[in-house]
């Protein structure tokens, strides 16, 4: 009985604070107001304040979470929907997720391994621009802290989606598939969250990329992995 | 009748992840089961053995509110504050940065590719 309260308690809380935070964020249209990023911080600053555990949370946590599954499937829609600007486009989509993939585990693991990190760092550093339940994958596989590699694969999709738009904007990426691309290689899921706010051709690259990328990342993490240690 | 609709289309998505769960574990595919599941109804719209009417209006419904879904798994960075004290703080800069290389790189380079390949069409036509 007290499980399920806690439970609906949760759901209602989770929707409400995203629900207000959606207005904010049209209301004034500021990167830094993405309801993603104020929802978390607002969530987190409540748990914090009520001392309140994350698995507590989670009870209703995991009813939200259950959405997840059938809305990755759903991005099947856009994808199908422009499939043939998708097969007319398929060498430069595989090129720039491809060089995506590997700049992005290179670039990490270099800085990473610079800086001095511990093995076990860097491998859980290494797959964070593919989305969670495949880099998950990745890093238990060679030995990482998959707890770790969410936090990381958190900062890069809020990098991504924060600055990203800015980014994009300053480095004259201009086309809808440079835009897609560049989301959904670099920031999986969440980057995709912010190109379909861009426009369906956006929506429907960046999944491609995120989906290529996971695919592609699960084949070169370990072959890294390999080269580096 | 519009919302049972979509819920009745949320469920049939569902369905997808339950099959590409179940390819997941019978083949041991190293891709989780929604990604699995995404490419299955891709298959299925293609094939024409699905039709897009049967699931279109759950499918906009659930990505209109995509970002609510990730909560639970943002939240979660609170448990792992700790590695992020320190030295460790140095780790969210080099994510940031590496996740900007990539994004540039990818971005760039498919739009210059798909440019180029324009362009070639544009001369093939004269």
């Amino acid at each position: 009985m007290q499980i399920m309260l806690f439970s609906i308690l949760f759901v209602s809380i989770t929707i409400t604070v995203y629900l207000t935070m959606n207005l904010l964020y049209f209301k004034y249209h500021k990167a830094f107001l993405i309801p993603i990023l104020t929802t978390t911080v607002g969530i987190i600053l409540i748990l914090v304040l009520f001392n309140i555990p994350y698995e507590t949370y989670m009870l209703g946590g995991m009813w939200v979470d259950l959405l997840l599954g059938p809305a990755i499937v759903s991005l099947a829609i856009p994808l199908y929907k422009q499939r043939e600007l998708i097969k007319q486009n398929m060498f430069p989509i595989l090129g720039g997720v491809l060089t995506g993939v590997l700049v992005g585990m290179i670039s990490g693991v270099l800085f990473a391994k610079l800086m001095g990190f511990s093995k076990e760092i860097i491998f859980s550093l290494l797959p964070k621009s593919i989305t969670t339940p495949i880099a998950i994958q990745i890093a238990s596989a060679l030995g990482g802290v998959t707890s770790l590699t969410i936090a990381f694969v958190m900062i890069a999709g809020f990098t991504g989606i924060i600055l990203g738009p800015t980014f994009l904007k300053w480095f004259r990426i201009d086309t809808a598939i440079g835009r897609g691309i560049g989301l959904g290689a670099a920031a999986h899921a969440l980057g995709t969250s912010k190109a379909i706010e861009l426009g369906e051709q956006e929506a429907s690259y960046s999944s491609v990329a995120m989906t290529l990328s996971a695919i592609i990342g699960s084949i070169v993490g370990p072959v890294m992995a390999w080269f580096f240690y | 009748m519009k919302y049972i609709k979509a819920t009745l289309q949320i469920i049939a998505l569902y369905g997808f992840v339950l099959i590409g769960n179940w390819l997941q574990d019978f083949l041991h595919l190293p891709l989780p089961g929604s990604i699995i599941g995404l490419l299955v109804l891709l298959v299925a719209l293609s094939m024409k053995v699905f039709r897009l009417e049967w699931v279109e209006s759950g499918s906009y419904f659930l990505l209109s509110y995509l970002p609510l879904y990730f909560i639970p798994a943002t939240v979660g960075v609170m448990k792992y504050g700790h590695v992020f004290a320190g030295k460790g703080l140095l780790l969210i800069p080099i994510t940031m940065i590496s996740t900007f290389l990539t994004m540039w790189i990818s971005s760039i380079i498919s739009q210059f590719l798909a440019n180029k390949s324009v362009k070639k069409e544009e001369v093939s036509c004269k």
